[in-house]
């Protein structure tokens, strides 16, 4: 078992995880709230990870972050190397690919809510941060979770992203799906058997508890 | 005041006079958006409400919060200040067995009561209180005492009621000024026995 590439997936999809809460909680109640033709397109643009092959991404990425382009030369100046193979190179691509995983989830909660019970909170006297700290938030919290939970295994299941940008930089970019990769490339099935059997337990694991918490709140709440 | 949405187009004016007012009118008539436009809801040309202050609305559907319980409902989670004394306000609607409930664990009638109860006390001092089918789905006996209860906690507060009805029954009962509506057009305000004795004719005679 490569524990370096456990701990590096681990670090890579917690902090993916935080950095797309942050991210996808404006930019989902924003998405819910409305309808248009500019909504529209943020929405096509923010599911397009679900349909690109990986790879495209990866690409477009390494392209993007490298010193063929403006802001690659920037950040190649600002940190003194490409974001490319490395760590928070990897953080950039994993945020884009789970993108739609923590979104999605978040949009359906936000629309689930009654709009009437903004509507009462707003003539009671509430101010919107109220409404949307004491109402909208708590009630869109199972999505929440839902999309944190996602983005998190969805992080850890990554391949072509991470293969395409970061490369197998132990310690740095060599995540538990490249090690994998490696495992079966140098013919190391027993490595390979272990490696693969670590992923497929903590994914069936997570779901299981997922639905499980699911099953729990609907016989608690009806 | 002014609106339009879509086919609808209202044109409405009207001073609240007494205590207790009535919108009366059929389906669709405009009743609900008039109420909505008073509180804000919608964006209407030519709205006159007191600026700044709070007109609570109780929508039809009782539309509580569901993950607070009655209580909770009431305070809209509490911390907030300026509300009247929510143990009264229990008391008063005949809430106290339930203030521990969530709210898909109470009846249609009890959710309209928590709903009439949340609105009635949010209502500023001299203000507008607003109400939409308020006493749908009460049983007669309830309704009776709580709307005697209620007027005179609203009068000590000299809180002005525009509430929206179609049932000619229930305006007599309340007494009210009536402003009568179709096709978002005020056809006739005054003292319901002169407004509605149309209305109450044949009613009359259907019961007989």
């Amino acid at each position: 078992m490569d524990s370096e590439a456990l701990w590096l997936t681990l670090r890579l999809a917690l902090t993916t995880t935080a950095l797309l809460l942050a991210i996808a909680l404006p930019l989902a109640w924003w998405i819910a709230s409305g309808t248009g033709a500019v909504r529209a397109l943020v929405q096509a643009v923010v599911a397009l990870p679900l349909v690109l092959p990986p790879t495209v991404l990866g690409f477009y990425l390494l392209v993007a972050l490298g010193p063929l382009t403006a802001p690659g030369r920037l950040i190649i100046r600002l940190l003194g190397h490409p974001l490319a193979f490395s760590f928070s190179g990897l953080v950039v691509g994993s945020v884009l690919y789970s993108l739609p995983f923590a979104v999605q989830p978040m949009v359906a909660g936000f629309r689930a809510i009654d709009p009437a019970l903004a509507e009462v909170a707003s003539t009671l006297g509430a101010s919107p941060l109220r409404i949307f700290r004491t109402i909208t938030l708590p009630l869109a919290k199972p999505s929440v979770i839902t999309a944190a939970v996602l983005t998190f295994t969805h992080t850890v299941g990554e391949f072509g992203v991470v293969l395409m940008l970061g490369g197998n930089i132990p310690g740095a970019t060599r995540t538990l799906s490249i090690a994998l990769y490696d495992q079966v490339q140098d013919f190391n099935y027993a490595a390979a058997n272990r490696t693969a059997g670590v992923l497929l337990a903590f994914s069936l694991l997570t779901l299981i508890a997922v639905y499980w918490r699911g099953a729990a709140r609907r016989s608690v709440l009806g | 005041m002014r609106h339009h949405v879509g086919a609808l187009s209202l044109d409405v004016r009207f001073v609240l006079t007494k205590p207790w007012n009535v919108l009366f009118g059929p389906s669709g008539s405009g009743k609900t958006t008039i109420l909505r436009g008073i509180a804000g809801l919608v964006q209407a040309k030519g709205l006159i409400t007191p600026r700044g202050r709070r007109t609570p609305l109780a929508p039809q559907s009782a539309s509580l919060f569901p993950h607070w319980n009655v209580a909770d409902n009431l305070t809209m989670g509490g911390g907030q200040r300026g509300h009247g004394d929510s143990r009264e306000i229990l008391k008063l609607f005949r809430l106290d067995d339930l203030k521990d409930k969530l709210p898909n664990a109470l009846s249609g009638g009890e959710a309209q009561r928590v709903n009439l109860a949340r609105a009635t006390m949010w209502a500023e001092n001299g203000g507008i209180l607003l109400l939409d089918e308020p006493f749908n789905g009460m049983d007669v006996a309830l309704r009776d005492e709580i709307i005697h209860d209620m007027r005179a906690w609203l009068a000590k507060r000299n809180v002005c009621v525009l509430s929206v009805t179609h049932d000619v029954a229930e305006a007599f009962q309340l007494g009210a000024e009536v402003i009568k509506i179709a096709d978002g057009k005020v056809i006739a305000q005054g003292p319901v026995e002169a407004v509605l004795a149309e209305e109450r004719e044949r009613l009359l005679k259907q019961l007989i």
